[in-house]
């Protein structure tokens, strides 16, 4: 069972990374998920035996002494994987305003697009944009 | 003085203002109201904390713990605060407070408008709760609220631009994130606690399993790429320059000291009293602290607008940090937690400078600056004493930092000793040259066409006011310099000799005798 685990994880990393180098945001994005959940399958992984310790639930007659799995690394999993969905949303969120912005989701276009906003509207702008503008300034933008 | 439950409000205060302002968010008078009173009573409960810890450092009442729900220590969850989360925290809630009346004051109303006053108040939530968490699960859950407060600033503004610098930003500090998850799981695997106390317990005690090591070693990749250290600061440069300056020097204040400051807490407090680990940690640390301070500035001094340099010398700054992690005697420490309270100080400083000499010229592209020396003879007087304290001349902030940094890397002797002691003098030099390119193209040059008739910018004199404010700060650094250097030894102690944070979360326990750092009076040998 170990084996499989790790087998399984070392699987999702790979593919995750071979995801995430590529040129694609849609794959990146699906990358960074599958990552999230080989770190939690590895968290499963390897939290079968903490070495030499009982899981801290109490029972009637003290700590339980059985075969029962220890409850915090699920606890910790289901931690990860609530973050993880907020980061999924962001992302996702993300790539729809990239999708509504540029019209693709190719890395190679948003870098075009980048350059032609330098062309276009200069630097300036795009700094201008985030600070308050001076009345007097409105006009010369516009 | 407070009691040790209070330690919680510095979650909860940023906590529910933040959600209140979430509802609020269609009332941006409310907002503003809600985030000063929230901002401001975090600084008031961080310099009560401050003092507390401070003042009863020499009895027991050095650390303060509180328990979640009463559960105790390994099992449930700690909070804590002792004198290096204390430092923190207050020059956190000074900043934060700060920077906040600055952004109301220069934020345009586009950027406001949206969700700014809760991300905002998000963030100060992520970067308290790191400071203040007793395990390392619950720090990795604070670097995700905090990163993700980060994100939703980033991309508030939508130009292209600023939308691919996210993505390089979101997608590395995940991939980090991710990697923290899996090193807190194997960890756990092979410790049985994430409890820092407990994990301090069992390296003073000679328990940590050899195979422990790769977790540990994965541990010090993803505090190194939060740090910004080398060769994991690749995610920095681009990004933090895309930000409006009021965000920027937020993030540049604050993001990656939280590396530093959990560097510190892992590879000195946690698994500094185990020999293998430091072995095995030490080295990296000190020749990546080289590498950051000098490749840093060198990438400071071949750039040729201000938002740039100033990002790029964050990463040069924070070398100087990692060198006194690396070096990790008591007075190397204490310099380091010096160097880093005045580093949020005027690092921030700087940047809200940057703002108002963006406003007056509309770029910050050093070229097309110049003549605000007379345009505005106080701003250039305020940005010239913040750049001499980045540089670090005397007597000004960070001249006693980096001094005391470069005498203990001397003292270690060795290659790696003069070679460290070289290159932070050479960055120093360095600092000091691309602060001056500042200070000679946009305010001494005589200014180009156009600038000279730019309208003052808006509400300049509350943006003054607050830099003003900062620099002040900065100066009592540097010339109270003795003052928070009794400070930052409290501090440095508390890591370094762990016993007191030990007890005060677990109750008494078996303690080991001190480490060897501390035994040899003043930590003069490298173990």
């Amino acid at each position: 069972m170990s084996l499989l685990l790790a087998i399984t994880v070392g699987v999702a990393f790979a593919i995750s990374m071979y995801l995430l180098t590529g040129r694609e945001l849609k794959g990146i994005a699906m990358g960074v998920f599958l990552l999230g959940h080989g770190a939690n399958l590895a968290i499963i992984a390897v939290s079968r035996s903490p070495v030499g310790r009982t899981p801290p639930i109490l029972g009637p007659h003290g700590l339980i002494r059985g075969t029962e799995a220890d409850p915090l690394p699920q606890a910790l999993i289901l931690t990860a994987i609530v973050i993880g969905f907020a980061v999924q949303a962001f992302l996702l969120s993300l790539l729809v305003l990239t999708w509504r912005r540029t019209r693709s989701l190719q890395i190679d276009t948003l870098r075009d697009a980048v350059q032609d906003e330098y062309d276009q509207t200069s630097h300036e702008r795009s700094l201008v944009e985030c600070t308050p503008i001076h009345p007097d300034q409105r006009e010369d933008l516009a | 003085m407070i009691g040790p439950h209070v330690i919680i409000l510095f979650t909860l205060i940023p906590l529910l203002a933040g959600t209140l302002n979430v509802a609020l968010h269609r009332w941006r008078g409310a907002q503003r109201v809600v985030g000063t009173a929230a901002l401001a009573a975090n600084l008031a409960l961080a310099m009560a904390a401050l003092f507390t810890v401070y003042r009863g450092a020499d009895e027991a009442g050095g650390v303060l713990v509180s328990q979640m729900g009463n559960w105790p220590a390994p099992y449930g969850i700690t909070v804590a605060v002792d004198a290096l989360s204390a430092v923190m925290l207050a020059v956190t809630a000074a900043v934060s407070f700060g920077v906040y009346l600055y952004a109301l004051s220069q934020l345009s109303d586009r950027f406001e408008g949206g969700y700014f006053h809760a991300t905002y108040l998000f963030l100060v939530l992520g970067v308290n709760w790191a400071f203040v968490t007793g395990d390392l699960f619950n720090l990795f859950v604070a670097f995700e609220i905090m990163l993700m407060s980060s994100y939703v600033l980033m991309s508030a503004g939508t130009t292209a631009l600023q939308m691919r610098q996210t993505y390089k930003y979101v997608l590395l500090n995940l991939f980090s994130s991710m990697l923290l998850v899996t090193a807190c799981g194997l960890l756990y695997g092979h410790l049985g606690t994430l409890n820092m106390a407990e994990i301090t317990h069992l390296s003073m005690s000679g328990q940590i399993p050899a195979r422990a090591l790769p977790a540990i070693a994965l541990l010090l990749i993803v505090f190194g790429s939060k740090t910004a250290a080398f060769p994991l600061w690749y995610w920095l440069p681009d990004t933090y320059p895309t930000m409006p300056p009021a965000i920027g020097g937020l993030f540049a204040g604050l993001l990656t000291k939280v590396g530093v400051y959990t560097m510190m807490r892992t590879f000195i407090m946690m698994f500094g009293a185990d020999a293998a680990v430091r072995e095995l940690v030490q080295p990296i640390i000190l020749v990546s602290a080289g590498g950051t301070m000098f490749l840093g500035v060198l990438g400071a001094v071949s750039s040729h607008n201000v938002r740039r340099i100033l990002a790029i010398h964050v990463i040069s700054q924070v070398g100087y940090m990692v060198l006194g992690v690396g070096l990790a005697t008591e007075l190397a420490l204490a310099a380091t937690v010096l160097y880093m309270v005045q580093h949020m100080i005027v690092k921030s400083t700087l940047f809200l400078c940057c703002g108002l000499i963006e406003r007056y010229a509309g770029t910050d592209e050093l070229e097309r600056l110049g003549g605000l020396l007379k345009r505005d003879a106080w701003l250039a007087a305020l940005f010239f004493i913040a750049a001499l304290s980045l540089a670090g001349l005397p007597p000004l902030s960070g001249f006693f930092g980096k001094l005391l940094l470069l005498v203990e890397s001397l003292r270690m002797r060795g290659v790696i000793g003069y070679t460290l002691a070289t290159l932070a003098v050479v960055t120093s030099l360095l600092t000091l040259l691309s602060m001056l390119k500042i200070w000679s193209f946009a305010f001494w040059s005589p200014a180009p066409a156009g600038v000279e008739r730019s309208p003052r910018p808006l509400r300049r004199g509350v943006g003054l006011i607050v830099i003003g404010a900062m620099v002040l700060l900065a100066l009592s650094v540097g010339l109270g310099a003795d003052y928070y250097m009794k400070v930052a030894r409290v501090a440095a102690r508390g890591v370094l000799d762990p016993r007191s944070y030990v007890s005060a979360v677990l109750g008494p326990v078996v303690t080991a005798p001190a480490p060897e750092a501390l035994a040899d009076a003043g930590g003069e040998a490298q173990p």
